[in-house]
């Protein structure tokens, strides 16, 4: 009794569209896609326009596929995206092997070092790529410290060449190069495991590798899923470290982008690779994302 | 048998366990109760084997485990948070255990279901934790230990997080699993009433000791220290100077064979009866009322007597049209000389 009746309740706001309440959220995103698109998608526009071009020192151009063909063709650029492929992947699992530890590390057993370290972490990437290569030269080169120490001690008669210039170097310096960033969001993760949940497995019988692959793996699968973003696709683009110390057999793929754009002014054939690298770069996040999934347990 | 001895646990300065001495029989639900920070909670976990002893002895069914890893002893835990592994639903939960213990498929199996079946949760074991209520966390947590079949299942606050009336459900249904499995319990919490109405025995602990170690009737009629009387229930503490205390307001008599000299006497506030005038014998006190609480079964009165000490008096609202006295009431509190507990004097220690 006493109860308005429903028709009074409606005049005092209109109920909005359907359209309107459709597009709301992407009202309040419209800044950003904005900055988006001007920053991204544009120039990644420009980069794929580009590669579909040819042009030649007649002053020729138009439409072609031949950048593409010419890239997947070529046995020497196979044999550039293999070894990449290798660098990259053995640089990864390595800065995974170092930095899961370290994240445990800094999640749960550092005590009031845990910010300390945090900080040291990311000090350390601030440190300039250039002056980190130059200081693994100093450290791994025919006159370098490690050489001189073995040396001096004995242990070797002639300084060993194999440390610097190869493959093996331009793994040693990725390996370091984004280690923060891999620490970072496992760490992230951990922090939000209970630490109580291994005391509960240990308690049931469980040892640390069980406890570490049945507990805290899963849990941590979304960081380190991240992690693989964050890392893996710079390690394959990389091409400061492969010039620096790679000598002539650690060339990576980076490398090839970079001598077809800047010494040969190809840009044509640059854009070409890069779209393709990308490719494979997106195929591999979603691969990663999949997998991430799976070892998560399906939400 | 769980036997503690002399165990001692030590973090840094600050001594949390002091030396205590304590038998657990096999079956038994033990309870160990005292206030936050009497070392109750670092007992259980070096029974456990998550801290180790700074010195002492502790020994599962004869055996010595004082270095023995929780990997390999023969008791499980219930956690106070739980510590149900999110990412597994509440089969995988309960599986790990057996998992880790290789057992055989159908045997684990038939366990698992025993086990879910036991506490209730049937219909539930492909949820995940997040998709259960604390008290349902609670029972996955209870089952995922059970089932190992440990000597002993060592439960650290599990009800603390839940809600009054499910912490009630929940206290009889894990008495009534403990008796279903026989399994021993050893059982900490804070909450007094918790601790009389599930155990059969109660260690009340305080300042890393334990005052006493007795059954729940012991504990309540029959305490061995002021604290003990003061944390279990409601309690009259009195100090009596020399003898008995007696005068215009006030007689106060003991029980035979009390010692002499100054003793504490705890009086329980239903055992003090409001009287018209002073009994020929027994105890008695003359005084104000100074509150009335209605508790609903009761009416809790505070009086305070001509020597200024306060009383605390349950009167059973058992009958109807009874004036509740009013403060400022001027009334006679009596209560016999039996109900004059005296508190054991403790020796040196």
């Amino acid at each position: 009794m006493g109860i308005p009746t429903t028709p009074q309740i409606t005049v005092t706001g209109e109920r909005p569209s359907r359209l309107s309440r459709l597009l709301k959220p992407f009202a309040f995103m419209s800044l950003p896609t904005a900055v988006l698109a001007v920053l991204f998608l544009i120039p990644m526009g420009i980069l794929v326009y580009f590669s579909f071009q040819y042009g030649d020192l007649t002053g020729q151009s138009g439409f072609t596929l031949s950048n593409f063909t010419d890239t997947l063709t070529d046995p020497l650029y196979r044999e550039i995206a293999l070894a990449t492929f290798e660098i990259a992947t053995i640089a990864m699992v390595a800065q995974l092997i170092v930095g899961i530890p370290l994240a445990y590390v800094l999640a749960y057993k550092a005590g009031r070092f845990e910010l300390p370290l945090l900080l040291a972490l990311v000090l350390a990437d601030e440190l300039n790529p250039m002056v980190r290569i130059y200081a693994w030269r100093m450290l791994l080169g025919r006159e370098g410290l490690i050489n001189d120490a073995l040396t001096s001690l004995g242990l070797i008669n002639a300084p060993i060449d194999a440390l610097l210039f190869n493959k093996f170097s331009v793994i040693v310096v990725l390996s370091t190069s984004y280690l923060t960033y891999t620490v970072i969001p496992i760490y992230a993760s951990m922090k939000a495991v209970d630490s109580g949940l291994f005391e509960a497995a240990k308690d049931m019988g469980a040892g640390w590798f069980t406890t570490f692959r049945r507990v805290l793996l899963p849990l941590i699968a979304p960081g380190i899923f991240i992690a693989l973003l964050l890392v893996y696709v710079p390690l394959f683009t990389d091409f400061a470290a492969p010039s620096l110390v790679g000598g002539t057999s650690g060339i990576m793929l980076g490398n090839v982008v970079a001598d077809m754009v800047l010494q040969n002014g190809n840009l044509n054939m640059g854009a070409a690779m890069s779209f393709l690298m990308l490719l494979a770069a997106a195929l591999f996040s979603l691969l990663a994302y999949q997998l991430s999934r799976v070892k998560g347990g399906a939400k | 048998m769980i036997t503690l001895s002399s165990l001692t646990k030590q973090f840094g300065d600050a001594t949390a366990v002091d030396a205590i001495d304590l038998e657990i029989a096999d079956g038994e639900f033990f309870s160990m109760l005292g206030p936050s920070g009497c070392g109750k909670t670092t007992t259980l976990r070096m029974i456990a084997g998550f801290e180790e002893p700074t010195s002492g002895r502790i020994e599962l069914a004869g055996e010595d485990v004082t270095w023995t890893s929780p990997r390999r002893r023969n008791v499980n835990m219930v956690f106070q948070n739980y510590a149900l592994f999110p990412h597994m639903n509440v089969r995988e939960n309960v599986e790990f255990g057996l998992r880790i213990k290789k057992l055989g498929k159908a045997e684990a199996k038939e366990r698992i279901e025993r086990m879910v079946a036991a506490v209730r949760m049937e219909g539930f074991e492909d949820r995940h934790p997040a998709q259960l209520s604390g008290g349902q966390q609670q029972r996955v947590a209870l089952a995922r230990a059970l089932v190992n079949q440990p000597a002993a299942l060592l439960l650290d606050e599990p009800l603390g997080a839940l809600d009054l009336k499910l912490r009630k459900e929940m206290q009889l249904e894990l008495k009534s699993i403990q008796q279903q499995t026989g399994t021993t319990f050893v059982y900490v919490t804070h909450d007094q009433e918790e601790a009389l109405t599930m155990s059969d025995r109660v260690a009340v602990m305080n300042g890393g000791k334990v005052e006493q170690a007795a059954d729940p009737r012991t504990l309540y009629q029959r305490p061995d220290s002021a604290f003990v009387a003061d944390f279990i229930g409601t309690s009259n503490l009195m100090t009596i100077p020399t003898g008995q205390r007696a005068g215009e307001d006030i007689r106060i008599a003991l029980p035979a064979a009390s010692p002499n000299g100054e003793v504490t006497i705890t009086v329980r506030p239903e055992k003090i009866k409001v009287v018209a005038s002073e009994p020929a014998d027994g105890s008695y006190a003359r005084g104000t009322v100074l509150e009335n609480v209605y508790l609903g079964s009761m009416t809790q009165l505070i009086v305070e007597i001509r020597s200024g000490e306060r009383l605390i008096v349950h009167q059973l609202n058992d009958e109807d049209g009874r004036e509740p006295l009013a403060p400022g009431a001027a009334v006679i509190l009596a209560w016999s000389a039996e109900h004059s507990y005296v508190i054991p004097e403790k020796g040196p220690q």
